[in-house]
């Protein structure tokens, strides 16, 4: 069995599961923000009502507000407060950052774990060799808060096997980017995806985090990186964090390998209107950008920050172009700030905001109108997610994102533009 | 189970954020159910009858897996939801919230906005009345109608607890 079959036989009490089955396994942690909590209390209090019995199970995140702009979203976060009380759930009220950020990083993931959560980059939590599955409200409402328990189909598994050294310039987002295009929307549908190869292995944990995130995009159920000794470095920094968790699979090959050999990646943008419609930046360079943003579920790392204000050096952000910096969570606001990074880029011109999901769907910022066009390290460029189902959503590196943002137009950062 | 009715005929990789728009994801469900869709097709939320069948390209409901995308589809009062492929958690949770669906592989040509359509849930079968042809589907798993005759998730684990006990 690989690691996904292992994890949910242990958990539904079997010896062992067969691709296709349908099993009710154990859930370790449920993870919601601001929405998806909201969304699952009303089902909760409607229909189910009971009290939760292991409420360390469940945590909530708000990440789509930091300060809430209505009323009516003051009031939507007053209602999780008082739920999350009422239960003993536990809650990272505003300004934490990111759901899946803020829970890796205050200990709330482990390896081994079955972790649900109807925010659809659940999986990413595969990156630290956990399962991680989007479930919906009603499977949160109805059997994970009062059973502790879910039902999962076992899901066939693709490996993914990357191989090659990329061009220079060419960063994991590019090559993530890229993946989806190549591969295709949809195109791994209900499967589990294992990424590996020499260059998977020879990535950095926050590195290798991009490449679980964007299996949804392929239409997977999860997704995971074979744990080695990357994955136990980087548990041992988390609290709580105990390496004897880890799960190993037994090593046989997957149902289907799909090999690429990253050495032939450009520098890639998603473009409008879905994440599938990859191109080299070359091909959409010289766009007028009126926002550039470093946040969202595949960005506001430490690494991201990093990487702009080495382009930024010795540079100004364009006077057209607002540059937004939202830090994935206190812990990398820290950090940057630590590392002279937050001064570096308020002084280059770009504006910080607090630790969130920033301008994911618009609900607390990142509101475009009709004309206006954003390039970003987000996860989804859907049509009328961010203001005006006309405005314009582009997905790249944030080296990308900040050479744009230099630039005024979208500019890779080789390439001229800047 | 078995459904008839008037095909309305969507694209490939709509998502999940234009059958509910973000800005009325706090709304009561009367309000919700006036928009489902309705970028893609305005007449749709508003000529809907009950009974109909959405027809969808691939990945269908792709994008956030929110249940209240589905039971906004649901609150229209169409009969079930076919698509050439589901997103996943879309597929799941239609069952869960106790909306009827089918997978039918790429179709693209198959029915088209107005044509008479009825499926079969049991055996797959997705026929088109119009032209008279008939493709087969993905059976639902039993684990899944057994869900829809309890009326969705929550039901089925009120009414046998012991499955998630």
């Amino acid at each position: 069995m690989n690691l996904v079959e292992k994890i949910l036989a242990r958990a539904s009490g079997r010896e062992s599961v067969e691709p296709g089955e349908i099993v009710v396994a154990k859930v370790d942690r449920l993870i919601m923000h601001d929405l998806s909590g909201y969304l699952t209390s009303q089902v909760y209090e409607k229909r189910v009502n009971v009290p939760i019995p292991d409420p360390e199970r469940a945590v909530m995140v708000f990440d789509h507000h930091f300060a809430p702009p209505t009323e009516q979203q003051a009031d939507v976060l007053q209602h999780n407060r008082r739920w999350a009380r009422k239960h003993g759930l536990k809650l990272y009220d505003c300004g934490n950052g990111n759901l899946h950020h803020a829970a890796v990083r205050n200990g709330h993931i482990k390896p081994g774990m079955i972790v649900v959560g109807s925010d659809s980059h659940t999986p990413v939590h595969g990156t630290l060799g956990a399962l991680a599955v989007a479930l919906g409200n009603d499977s949160h409402a109805g059997t994970v808060l009062p059973y502790g328990k879910a039902w999962f189909k076992v899901p066939e598994t693709t490996r993914v096997h990357l191989e090659g050294t990329p061009k220079p310039g060419v960063t994991p987002r590019d090559i993530a980017l890229w993946l989806v295009g190549r591969i295709g929307e949809g195109e791994l549908n209900y499967r589990a995806v294992e990424f590996g190869g020499p260059y998977v292995r020879g990535l950095s944990f926050w590195d290798r985090w991009l490449f679980p995130l964007l299996c949804v995009d392929l239409g997977a159920k999860c997704s995971f990186v074979e744990p080695d000794e990357v994955t136990e470095a980087f548990v041992r920094t988390l609290p709580g964090g105990d390496a004897g968790l880890l799960v190993h699979g037994d090593g046989e090959e997957a149902a289907q390998v799909l090999r690429f050999d990253v050495g032939e990646v450009d520098p890639q943008v998603a473009c409008p209107p879905t994440v599938g419609n990859v191109k080299p930046v070359s091909e959409v360079a010289g766009t007028p950008v009126q926002y550039a943003e470093l946040g969202g579920h595949g960005g506001g790392r430490l690494e991201d920050f990093r990487a702009a204000a080495q382009v930024l050096a010795g540079h100004k952000v364009h006077p057209d172009t607002r540059f937004h910096l939202v830090p994935s969570s206190r812990e990398v606001f820290a950090e940057a700030a630590r590392e002279g990074l937050v001064l570096a880029l308020h002084e280059a011109g770009a504006t910080w905001f607090p630790p969130s999901t920033g301008s994911n769907q618009a609900y607390n910022m990142g509101a475009m109108a009709s004309d206006e066009t954003m390039i970003s390290t987000h996860a989804r460029n859907f049509p009328g997610r961010n203001g005006s189902p006309d405005a314009s959503m582009y997905l790249a590196s944030s080296e990308t994102v900040a050479a744009s943002a230099v630039a005024g137009v979208i500019a890779s950062r080789e390439g001229g533009q800047a | 189970m078995k459904f008839e009715g008037r095909c309305w005929r969507f694209g490939d990789n709509i998502p999940t954020d234009r059958l509910v728009k973000t800005q009325y994801v706090f709304e009561p469900m009367e309000i919700l159910v006036q928009h489902v869709l309705e970028d893609l097709n305005p007449e749709f939320p508003k000529q809907v009858q009950p009974g109909d069948i959405v027809f969808a390209g691939k990945h269908f409901g792709q994008s956030s897996g929110r249940a209240i995308a589905t039971k906004a589809l649901q609150a229209t009062g169409i009969g079930c939801v076919v698509a050439e492929t589901f997103a996943r958690t879309f597929y799941r949770n239609c069952f869960e919230v106790g909306l009827p669906a089918l997978e039918v592989g790429l179709n693209p040509d198959f029915a088209a906005d107005g044509d008479r359509v009825r499926v079969d849930l049991t055996t797959g079968e997705f026929t088109n009345l119009t032209t008279q042809t008939t493709i087969r589907g993905a059976a639902a798993d039993p684990f899944l109608v057994d869900m829809l005759e309890a009326g969705g998730l929550i039901s089925l684990a009120k009414n046998r607890p012991e499955v998630f006990r």
